[in-house]
């Protein structure tokens, strides 16, 4: 390894022992905010950056570990550590990986043994260090030809992390923190069942009091979780738990604020609640301005092609399917148009629809669908009470009910 | 009159012996290069890893491995051990006794049976079969779905079993290329077609036979998507897989996360982009929306129209469900005074109506509940 122009041994040795005494000075001031910064590799500060360079100058950093009794006790973390930069800076992301784990699970077996609970915000750090970390090395692997198996190693270890904090201690708040990486690590596997047991040791453990855990963590916490109710079709619970993140998250947090409306549009689509235009505007989600448009207008025709035109990004963030079910509440809009032009041509009669008409209105649509199809619609919607009264097989009618004939979901979803 | 007149060449006579065996091991990092999930253009960028982690898969790099790669070879359909002592115990399948007598079978006979209790340390390679052995056990195992001969339950619990026994055995040898794409395929479509046959089967517990199956089907299934992914390459997509990804969605038409425990939407996000644009996967994910939306007459006219022999016999409970939903849906709705005409229901419904019904016109509940005594018309 070619020494670095601008760096000589005498500075890298600088460099090198410089770090080993803030960190041990981190340690023994119990300053979690100046520990953190020193461990969050991926930053890519200048200060890290410059330091993967002098170790990668000044080969022998494990001599000047031992050097003296401040940081020779930590040897395990800051050998690994330095290790996982010096290959990092290399864009050797698996090797980096690799060092980085064994150095977090050095940094645990410390942690352990300090009482009090002051170094959680390092501890956060490296939670996420290790998965943005394994994140890569995958990239590399799969770049490689080679099976990804570092984001899994990560879970695992994430786990581990979660069962130090899941005690009585102090140390317990920060559990919310590292449950929030679990659910990245397993939703970006795919393997999302596997947020079952962390939820319920959160819900259920009687250590943990909900209200006690950081707002931030909260929030993502229920972000996480409402989308899970999403993929179930929860939709009371979906809505109420992306609601409170909504809530509760920092307004300045647009892409945050964002990626929430996100879920929590489709799950207020459902129980019949559209959002304001602006509110699409303001947060750029104008995939689902005509799917409101459609539902506005009972245009059977503009939904399909919204589903259409998006159909990749709704199938890819899992909302697709919650989507395509609002197509009762448009065929509803519509008969009720259809009732209101009724109603203002002739009032005594505009109760009775004839199910020709409907079938009309479809084809302007350009919907083609028979007499039989839209009867089945029709008893389809009063089965499902979003239209009260009856049809006529003999005379092909709809007959509305003269008192509220198409009745509000008012915060419910349709009735399956 | 149990007598097996199947003749199928002796396996250690053929050229799938055991020294050819070499050239059947499967290993995974030999694809050079071809997992370029991420270079492909139908890769989510959300995604790193494929659909499931597999648990087939080697790192001959790795040092935190230790799975040994195991090597059958076994020449026969059966374990020679496992034939004698099933001999003396009395337990062979009437498809494996040689002129009915229950204490003989043959090496043409014998299938290994499926043994839940043993694990990868304990199975000598002896005892294991390589690839082109197993490949003709199942077409072997297979070929009974033709005979007559005996009632469907048994045949289908003779294949049941001892396919599963052959799905070991690839898995204990984490045998995972395309070779076992194939036979899973098959074995796949065996469970499909007996979720339509063990329906009308008639015998007392034939409800937990039909459960086991389904369990069957879907492990088979799970391992059948983790096969696709691992051998999936940037240049083609393997030919059936949209066929069986289609199932997986029929196979969850019902609630949201029957009978994988996950739900569809979780599962979609995972699927390549030609996939989803497939035919058959065009027409499952319509039956889908039909379904949800309770559009019957639509349901029903598209499974008479476009469903598969296969995709029939998974959507297959759903009609029956369906129909009872039209029923349900139009005895509420309906005109009370005018009667629905039983032709035009007839129609709709697209099943034969009993003349017996006609006098009770008025009462359409008497209908939904004797609809399951109904056969299809098409």
């Amino acid at each position: 390894m070619a020494a670095y122009p601008g760096m000589s041994m005498g500075e890298a040795h600088r460099r090198i022992t410089e770090y080993l005494n803030r960190f041990s000075d981190a340690v023994s001031k119990q300053d979690a905010a100046s520990l953190r910064f020193l461990l969050s590799l991926s930053s890519n500060s200048p200060f890290l950056l410059s330091l993967a360079d002098a170790l990668n100058t000044f080969h022998d950093s494990s001599r000047l570990i031992k050097h003296s009794d401040h940081y020779s006790q930590f040897s395990d973390i800051l050998f690994n550590f330095f290790r996982s930069l010096q290959t990092y800076r290399l864009a050797n992301l698996f090797d980096s990986y690799q060092a980085f784990e064994k150095s977090a699970n050095a940094f645990i077996q410390e942690f352990r043994n300090w009482e009090s609970a002051w170094a959680l915000e390092a501890l956060y750090a490296l939670a996420y260090e290790i998965r943005v970390l394994a994140e890569r090395a995958d990239r590399e692997l799969a770049s490689n030809g080679k099976s990804p198996e570092k984001l899994k190693a990560a879970g695992s270890f994430l786990m581990k992390v979660f069962g130090v904090l899941a005690g009585k201690g102090p140390k317990r708040v920060g559990a919310l923190y590292v449950t929030c990486q679990l659910f990245k690590v397993y939703f970006k596997l795919g393997t999302v069942h596997l947020c079952r047991s962390v939820i319920r040791s959160i819900e259920t453990a009687r250590i943990f009091d909900f209200e006690e855990f950081p707002k931030r963590d909260k929030v993502t916490y229920m972000y996480y979780t409402g989308r899970l109710e999403v993929f179930n079709e929860n939709f009371p619970a979906a809505d109420n738990k992306l609601s409170y993140a909504l809530t509760h998250c920092n307004p300045r947090r647009e892409a945050n604020i964002r990626m929430i409306l996100k879920y929590l549009i489709p799950v207020k689509l459902s129980i019949g609640i559209l959002p304001k235009d602006w509110l699409l505007e303001k947060y750029n989600l104008v995939e689902y301005r005509d799917v409101v448009q459609a539902l506005r207008r009972g245009d059977l025709r503009l939904l399909r092609h919204a589903l259409q035109e998006h159909e990749d990004r709704f199938l890819r963030s899992g909302v697709f399917l919650v989507l395509e079910k609002l197509e009762l509440q448009v065929y509803q809009r519509l008969v009720k148009k259809i009732y209101f032009i009724q109603k203002q041509k002739d009032p005594t009669k505009a109760h009775q629809v004839k199910l020709e008409v409907i079938v009309k209105a479809l084809k302007w649509l350009e919907m083609d669908m028979d007499v039989d199809e839209v009867e089945c619609i029709m008893s389809i919607l009063i089965y499902k009470n979003l239209v009260k009264g009856y049809f006529a097989h003999k005379s092909k009618v709809v007959v509305l009910s003269k008192q509220d004939p198409f009745p509000k979901l008012n915060g419910k979803p349709v009735n399956s | 009159m149990e007598k097996s007149h199947r003749q199928r060449p002796n396996p250690s006579s053929s050229s799938s012996t055991q020294f050819r065996s070499q050239k059947f091991r499967s290993n995974p990092t030999t694809k050079d290069g071809k997992f370029t999930k991420n270079n492909s253009p139908n890769a989510r960028e959300d995604f790193v890893k494929p659909r499931r982690a597999s648990q087939q898969t080697q790192q001959h790099v790795d040092d935190s491995s230790n799975l040994p790669v195991l090597l059958g070879t076994c020449p026969f359909m059966c374990p020679v051990a496992e034939r004698t002592q099933r001999e003396r115990l009395r337990d062979l399948a009437v498809f494996e006794r040689v002129d009915g007598n229950p204490r003989k079978t043959s090496s043409d006979l014998a299938v290994k049976k499926f043994c839940r209790t043993i694990s990868i340390r304990d199975m000598p390679t002896s005892d294991l079969r390589p690839l082109p052995v197993l490949e003709d056990t199942l077409d072997y195992l297979l070929s009974f779905l033709d005979s007559s001969e005996h009632p469907f339950e048994v045949v289908h619990d003779f294949i049941f079993d001892r396919t599963r026994s052959i799905r070991q055995d690839l898995s204990m040898q984490n045998i995972d290329n395309e070779k076992a794409i194939y036979m899973y395929e098959k074995m796949v479509r065996f469970h499909v077609r007996s979720l339509h046959k063990l329906r009308s089967c008639t015998n007392e517990n034939i409800s937990s036979v039909h459960y086991l199956n389904m369990e069957q089907l879907t492990k088979a299934l799970t391992t059948l998507f983790n096969l696709y992914d691992i051998n999936r390459s940037s240049e083609s997509i393997n030919e059936n897989e949209a066929e069986f990804c289609s199932f997986y969605v029929l196979l969850h038409l019902g609630s949201n996360s029957q009978p994988t425990g996950e739900s569809l939407s979780l599962w979609f996000r995972q699927v390549p982009i030609p996939i989803i644009k497939s035919k058959e996967m065009g027409f499952a994910r319509r039956i889908l929306r039909f379904f949800r939306m309770g559009n019957y007459k639509r349901f029903l006219l598209t499974t008479a129209a476009e469903a598969s022999f296969l995709q029939y016999c998974i959507i297959e409970p759903y009609i029956i469900e369906v129909r009872a939903l039209a029923l349900s849906c139009i005895n509420n709705g309906g005109y009370k005074l005018h009667p629905y005409p039983l032709t035009h229901l007839s129609k709709l419904l697209m099943m034969k109506v009993n003349c017996s019904l006609s006098n009770r016109t008025n009462n359409l509940h008497t209908e939904e509940r004797t609809i399951k005594s109904h056969s299809m018309t098409y």
